[in-house]
């Protein structure tokens, strides 16, 4: 095999792990897409307003700030992992339906292409929060300090984060239809009981410290309650903590299993 | 000369754009084991212009995507340009259209050709490929919204982004009325006079006779052919002949005579037109017009008998 070039290679840009073009592509692409708008942007700030801000007991005390505080932030919560869990869906959907061999045609690696994919999930997470928040702000929730507006939002994005593997691990093992449906109804269950729409409490609770939202919507409330739940008990840190870790790891685990599979079948 | 030549490397005849040896791909396991493509050797040099044929499942696409880095062969070397097939991808010096690849029904046509643009950093192409694949009328067009033979040249502006030195064309014209086609073949011809190396594998045997100087025929993952298409077309042998016959008896004689010779085939007599295909068709020729024979036919077999000959059991 030969190793001689006849001619200086043409300038090519580095192999890099973001494409801003698609980065920017992908924003305009999610505006104009009513799902995205609706379950992420506006539902968010409606069931903020439902469930939080109209509701006789939003003005009520709690922790460090009131009650719809806490449903504020439980929803730009639950807004992010619906965002980060449908548009990765939709991601992986689409690498396996052939623009991924488009992609892998172009000096943008696979991991460059998940991580600008994550990215533009984030940024639209990012304004899912915003919107939630503006709601808030306008409506009464309170808290003592400004800073812990700033913790909820960042534990929000930060490890609402592993939503998106659980969307990238079913779009990448389903078939489209299946998986964007799957992907947004066990968002909804894993929602419930995750402590986001009510309290829960006894056998119900029990069961809900083993699921998936379980640990993140703890920690997403953790600047305002310090673990204090609405039956009078209270978590102690570690079990949040412990029950992100277990699911980031089995999360992963999926993901990774459905990068392995799709693999194969290439 | 169009600009795309001016980043080309000149034309240098003996270096090998593609270097292929040994190469099989096998898909399942144990019993059931499919060898896709099985030990295909290939030598392509830069500027050539190849067509590859073969029936459905013959290893076309599982070789072209092997070529472009996509999946990785069990046996065997690629090398595109002296690189490893992935190393060429990724610095733009090979392109493809891909029967596989997809686009995304709700990004325009102009979205579509700078996403992928981007990728390459070469935006300032946009405007350049989006007229050669005559995209412009439809730049703001959903993708969703473009026929398949539309859709089918958003796939050829894309592969034309990198300027690559090799086009690997996958059934390039599949969906494209017979206007598209030609403009289609039209921009390919003025493209292979720029020194890009050209491979594509076509359904249309006429392409192949049309555009490509070079053929090969794949069959059950094997080459079966490689030869000049011109060749490939007359190792079929003979050449078929026609003509009307006058009224006479030495007519009638010629034709007795020839339904018993051994190298006169698939002799038809409609009325008193007459066709046959023969090794000799030269003196054929010179005893049928000496005759008095009127309207004289010769013509080369069809790729196609050619291509049947070649991949039937």
């Amino acid at each position: 095999m030969t190793t001689k070039t006849t001619a200086v290679l043409p300038a090519r840009p580095k192999r890099t792990l973001f494409g801003p073009t698609l980065f920017r592509i992908e924003a305009i692409r999610q505006l104009r897409n009513p799902y995205t708008l609706v379950f992420t942007l506006t539902l968010p700030v409606i069931m903020y307003l439902l469930f939080g801000a109209f509701m006789p007991w939003g003005s009520e005390l709690i922790g460090n700030g009131n009650v719809s505080f806490q449903v504020m932030v439980s929803m730009a919560g639950f807004g992010t992992a619906t965002a980060m869990s449908s548009l990765c869906s939709l991601a992986a959907s689409e690498v396996r339906q052939g623009w991924g061999r488009q992609i892998a045609m172009t000096p943008l690696p696979v991991a460059g292409y998940a991580f600008t994919k994550l990215m533009a999930a984030l940024t639209f997470s990012a304004f899912s929060v915003l919107a939630v928040y503006i709601a808030g702000a306008a409506t009464g929730a309170e808290v003592n300090e400004l800073w812990r507006w700033f913790a909820c939002a960042g534990i929000i994005l930060g490890i609402g984060v592993i939503f998106g593997l659980w969307g990238m691990g079913v779009g990448m093992l389903l078939n489209p239809d299946s998986a964007a449906a799957l992907a947004s109804i066990a968002i909804t269950l894993f929602g419930f009981f995750g402590n986001v729409f009510m309290p829960l409490s006894g056998a119900m609770l029990d069961i809900a410290r083993f699921t998936p939202m379980y640990g993140y919507i703890a920690l997403v409330r953790w600047p305002l309650t310090g673990g204090e739940l609405g039956d009078g008990t209270s978590d102690p840190l570690w079990l949040p903590i412990l029950s992100v870790v277990v699911w980031t790891v089995l999360l992963f685990a999926l993901a990774y299993a459905g990068v392995v599979r799709s693999r194969r079948r290439a | 000369m169009t600009k795309t030549s001016l980043s080309s490397p000149p034309v240098a005849i003996d270096d090998p754009a593609i270097d292929i040896s040994g190469l099989t791909r096998r898909f399942g396991r144990g019993e059931h084991v499919v060898r896709a493509v099985d030990g295909i050797s290939l030598h392509i040099r830069k500027g050539e212009i190849v067509a590859l044929l073969g029936p459905n499942g013959a290893g076309k696409t599982t070789a072209l995507d092997m070529l472009l880095g996509l999946s990785d062969p069990n046996e065997g070397t690629l090398s595109v340009l002296g690189m490893h097939p992935r190393r060429a991808v990724g610095a733009g010096r090979i392109a493809a259209v891909l029967q596989t690849g997809g686009l995304l029904p709700d990004l325009t046509v102009r979205e579509t050709v700078s996403v992928i643009a981007g990728l390459h950093g070469a935006l300032h192409r946009v405007a350049h490929v989006m007229e050669q694949a005559g995209l412009e009328p439809i730049a703001g067009r959903r993708i969703g919204k473009c026929s398949g033979g539309e859709q089918q040249r958003v796939k050829f502006a894309l592969a034309l982004i990198p300027d690559p030195d090799v086009l690997v064309l996958d059934e390039p014209t599949a969906g494209m009325d017979v206007t598209a086609r030609r403009r289609f073949w039209d921009v390919m011809r003025q493209d292979a006079d720029s020194g890009r190396t050209i491979l594509f594998a076509t359904h249309y045997l006429e392409e192949a006779e049309q555009f490509a100087r070079r053929t090969i025929v794949l069959d059950e993952g094997k080459v079966v052919a490689d030869e000049p298409t011109a060749k490939l077309r007359s190792s079929l042998g003979g050449r078929t002949v026609a003509a009307t016959l006058p009224q006479s008896g030495d007519a009638d004689e010629l034709v007795a005579e020839l339904r018993n010779a051994s190298d006169a085939e698939e002799l038809t007599l409609d009325g008193d037109r007459l066709t046959l295909r023969t090794g000799a068709s030269d003196e054929l020729a010179a005893r049928l017009l000496a005759l008095g024979a009127s309207d004289l036919e010769i013509a080369a077999p069809s790729l196609e008998s050619a291509f049947m000959g070649l991949t039937k059991e």
